[in-house]
């Protein structure tokens, strides 16, 4: 148990530490920014108590939001994305359940259930991000083309850690 | 009491994302300025909205109020209408034309009568010799030529329109100055002739037509009108159809222009003929 805490901890510093320093730096022509640090969220335990999960989410956006001199936002995203999170799992849950204890990994799932995952989750995090940065409608498809082209970025980001992620 | 806390147990879940999401809302709503504006504009433009569903019902229940409000004003206003038009007489303005220093005197008058469908066309405006109106002056309806005075009594004055087929004026092609001379020839009062436009100028559809200055009646730069179309006339000149800028049939306030130094300049060209 306390190993675990310990395991998570430290991803969610290297993870915390990744974004801040290397993927808030990648910004291509105001289209695209990758937001891995929704990785955490993704990868915590499946049978997580769900206030659980909701404080972790607000921890993590918080953090962000203080790197990011952005108040507020990322907070608000993340918050969504893990108070969403247990309906989504139990919605693409694969044929035989979900085993107790484990996390929602390729390891554990494959590779197309964990992408799908991603990609679903990546996606109500951007649009809730990007939608509540520039706070309005008008614009809606090109806000909606940036949070396509950033999701597109952030699950290959995500799938290509979770395959070097070694186990700790 | 057991429901509500079963309620609070089912859905713990949910009201901790409200929590912590407003708590996030908070943030953003206090933390951005941008966002925090948007908020504040929106929350404004809500409560404007419902004040301005209140005023509007609250105008229309008062609406009695106004009505005898304004009926009074009306009184009053009519009241103040008598005792300025039983003096009637508005002093000239003076205005100096400082290019062509020629100094032009202004003065406003009615038209009481009016004629459009006959040959002769004249109208009568609401000044005379009392007032300071002389023969030849012109006659202006909001900056546009209308005529000139052709006859004054002390009160009165009968001025000849411009769609008059006697009417002559001097009017020029505001883009290039050529000039010719303006008439009426007797069919539409809308329409007026400028002839004496040789043909080797270039005459545009929608060119404005102003005055020359050189009748010593119309100051330089009145507008006549636009050209509407033209044509070519046996020997070297256009016959150019000008849309008049003034309405004759409603014509009801004009503009008096007398000039001061009309006399000197005609004594001094009579020297020459």
């Amino acid at each position: 148990m306390i190993n675990q805490i310990l395991k998570f901890s430290l991803f969610f510093i290297l993870l915390i530490l990744l974004q801040v320093l290397l993927f808030n730096n990648i910004q291509f022509s105001g289209y695209v920014n990758p937001y891995v640090y929704l990785m955490f969220i993704l990868l915590l335990p499946v049978e997580i108590p769900s206030w659980l999960l909701l404080l972790l989410s607000f921890l993590t956006g918080f953090t962000i939001d203080l790197f990011c001199e952005s108040p507020g936002m990322h907070t608000s995203a993340t918050v969504f994305a893990g108070f969403v999170r247990p309906y989504i799992l139990r919605i693409i849950a694969p044929r035989d359940g979900f085993e107790s204890g484990q996390v929602p990994s390729i390891e554990n799932y494959g590779f197309r259930w964990f992408l799908t995952y991603a990609l679903i989750m990546v996606l109500i995090h951007h649009t809730t991000l990007f939608y509540l940065e520039v706070f309005r409608f008008s614009n809606f498809f090109r806000t909606m083309l940036r949070v396509l082209l950033s999701s597109l970025f952030s699950v290959t980001f995500i799938v290509f850690l979770e395959y070097y992620r070694k186990p700790k | 009491m057991r429901s509500l806390l079963n309620f609070l147990v089912r859905y713990n879940n949910l009201i901790i994302f409200l929590i912590l999401e407003g708590i996030a809302f908070y943030f953003l709503a206090t933390g951005n300025t941008y966002q925090n504006t948007r908020v504040l504009n929106s929350v404004r433009n809500v409560v404007q909205g419902v004040e301005g569903r209140i005023n509007i019902t609250r105008t229309y229940l008062s609406l009695r109020d106004i009505n005898a409000t304004l009926a009074a004003e009306n009184v009053s206003l009519r009241n103040r209408i008598e005792q300025l038009s039983n003096k009637g007489n508005l002093p000239f303005s003076t205005i100096t034309d400082s290019v062509y220093k020629q100094q032009y005197i202004h003065t406003s008058a009615e038209v009481i009568n009016n004629s459009v469908n006959k040959q002769n066309n004249f109208f009568t405006v609401n000044k005379g010799t009392r007032q300071g109106l002389k023969v030849d002056m012109a006659v202006s309806s909001q900056n546009n030529v209308a005529g000139m005075i052709v006859r004054c009594s002390e009160n009165y004055s009968v001025a000849m329109s411009v769609i008059n087929i006697d009417f002559r004026l001097s009017a020029r092609i505001k883009m290039n100055g050529y000039f010719g001379s303006l008439t009426w020839d007797g069919k539409d009062p809308r329409y007026a002739v400028l002839g004496e436009i040789p043909q080797h100028v270039s005459v545009n559809i929608g060119d404005t037509i102003e005055t020359t200055g050189y009748s010593a009646i119309f100051p330089e730069g009145v507008l006549v009108g636009t050209v509407s179309d033209f044509e070519k006339m046996g020997g070297d000149f256009y016959k150019i159809k000008v849309l008049l800028a003034t309405e004759f049939r409603k014509l009801q306030y004009v503009d008096i222009i007398g000039n001061l130094k009309k006399t000197e300049e005609l004594q001094l060209e009579k020297l020459f003929r």
